[in-house]
């Protein structure tokens, strides 16, 4: 970046507001920044470099540990992508099985970005609160597959274990609770005054720019872009009905709002697909083929797609990944956060993108 | 031993700051240790405040095996921390590389090749219990009577 102003100010690596080591170059004028840069690198571990040449057994396991916060679905996308390769079918039980606990991880993911915009604009009460009720989501997720982050659940052809009716019971019961939870959240978020303040009007991005940056989940569907969200594409989603939440504001407001709601729709999701559960087999069994294909899914932060070729033993050849947050990240530093009114403000802006540095860099 | 030491002793087992950083990990440890701090585990009962800031630090928990981009400033990091200081590995990776020490990665573990580690929580990740017992076992050991042991 051409330096043109007075002062330049970084933030991070190591930062109160950043779970994860990010560098953002701040070009001041007095108090107002006027442009930032994002400097990436610091989580780079070849993950992809690792993936070549090994089997779909292994690479199953590391795909999940691309990022931990999303582990299920890049453990989703990555079989369902060898699915398609394959042409192996998933029994109906295992799919809507699928959908239970990527909705869960969707609910896990959305609670821990608010918790965090919330802790950034240092209301700490509704964060405690927010990563509270994160825990009972993942006591659900982990009484279904017997792990919190690193689940491991879904394998080519089903999904490794089955819904107990009496789980299937405490499950809804618990989400029942979690729901009643973040309607009083939510309600403390819309109506607060001083939220409004810090989150209203503050790193707006039109529908435009949104559209020319290829921004893609929350953050797009705060801007207003429709017809967004992959789920909409995927058979077991549009079995269950699944409709688009979209919003036009395009601020920090809205995209904490989107993911609010967001939370409500993958409860309903995870509640059909509890009252329909179709009865069955679990695995159906298959094997992996050579062959090369590129699949999209929808991650908590927008659309991930794998794109993978293998041979005849199973083995990945050629893998390459892409993660939502780069596309979010680079348009959150260069149409959100400009002409910020203080530091404090562009700190919010990044963190209310929901930036995953580890997807990112992987 | 005296009184000073004594204060000094009983101030510190309840006043203990931590900082993270995140040397190159899939961030799922990252978010186990902010699972801390919510009020289930509430961290901040025993006297444990997460601030981020390395200079007002006591405990350093290192997540992740070391990219290309930490090596030197790990250890700067490291050399920012206040005496008495120590360093708690949180997770496999730090320990051992995990799933990237494989053929073709870009990371150089373990972690005790660049700072000294007092104590290793393994797993991946480790739950958010494991991580609040190792700082709660490892801190007292080197804070108590830390000055007289100095002299």
């Amino acid at each position: 970046m051409k330096k043109t102003v007075d002062v330049s100010i970084p933030l991070g690596p190591v930062h109160p507001c950043w779970k994860e080591p990010v560098r953002l170059k701040c070009e001041t004028a007095g108090e107002r920044v006027l442009r930032t840069e994002v400097e990436l690198g610091y989580m780079k571990k070849g993950i992809e470099r690792i993936m070549r040449g090994r089997p779909w057994q292994e690479v199953m396991f590391l795909a999940e540990r691309v990022c931990g916060i999303c582990s299920v679905v890049h453990n989703m996308v990555f079989i369902e992508t060898m699915e398609e390769i394959s042409e192996i079918a998933v029994p109906p039980r295992a799919a809507y099985l699928r959908v239970i606990v990527n909705e869960l991880d969707r609910i896990a993911s959305h609670i821990l970005a608010n918790f965090s915009y919330c802790y950034t604009i240092e209301h700490e009460t509704l964060a405690m609160y927010l990563l509270n009720t994160r825990e009972t989501v993942l006591d659900n997720l982990e009484r279904l597959t017997g792990s919190r982050i690193n689940t491991a659940y879904m394998i080519p052809g089903g999904v490794r274990f089955d819904l107990l009716p009496e789980d299937a019971a405490a499950m809804l019961a618990d989400l029942a609770k979690v729901e009643d939870e973040m309607r009083r959240y939510t309600g403390i978020f819309e109506t607060g005054p001083l939220i409004a303040l810090r989150s209203k009007g503050i790193g707006v991005m039109s529908r435009e720019e949104a559209i020319r940056s290829h921004t893609v989940g929350p953050t797009a569907r705060a801007s207003g872009v429709e017809d967004s969200d992959l789920r909409l594409r995927h058979p077991t989603y549009r079995e269950l009905g699944f409709t688009q939440i979209t919003r036009t504001e395009g601020d920090n407001f809205a995209r904490v709002m989107v993911r609010f709601q967001e939370v409500f729709q993958s409860i309903d999701l995870i509640r059909k697909c509890v009252d329909n559960l179709p009865d069955g087999p679990i695995r159906g069994g298959g094997l992996c083929k050579a062959g090369s294909t590129s699949y999209a899914g929808e991650a908590p932060r927008g659309e991930l797609t794998y794109t993978i070729t293998t041979d005849d033993y199973g083995r990945v050849v050629d893998i390459a990944i892409r993660t939502p947050s780069i596309m979010n990240i680079e348009a959150c530093a260069h149409s959100m956060i400009r002409d910020a009114a203080s530091i404090a403000d562009v700190t919010s802006t990044f963190i209310s993108s929901d930036p995953c540095i580890a997807c990112n860099e992987r | 031993m005296s009184i000073l030491q004594d204060i000094k002793n009983a101030v510190r087992s309840r006043s203990i700051h931590v900082s993270y950083v995140d040397v190159g990990s899939c961030n799922g440890c990252d978010i186990e240790v902010l699972a801390c701090l919510a009020p289930r585990y509430d961290i901040e009962q025993y006297g444990i405040y997460v601030h981020n800031n390395p200079r007002e630090a006591d405990v350093l928990l290192v997540i992740g095996s070391v990219t290309p981009q930490w090596v030197d400033k790990l250890r700067d990091i490291w050399e920012k921390i206040p005496d008495p200081k120590v360093a708690v590995a949180i997770g496999n990776c730090p320990i051992s590389g995990c799933v990237y020490a494989r053929r073709g990665t870009l990371t150089t573990p373990p972690v005790e090749n660049y700072i000294p580690i007092a104590a290793q929580v393994p797993g991946c990740p480790p739950r958010p219990t494991e991580i609040l017992s190792a700082i709660l076992s490892v801190a007292p050991l080197i804070y108590k009577d830390y000055e007289e042991k100095q002299q």
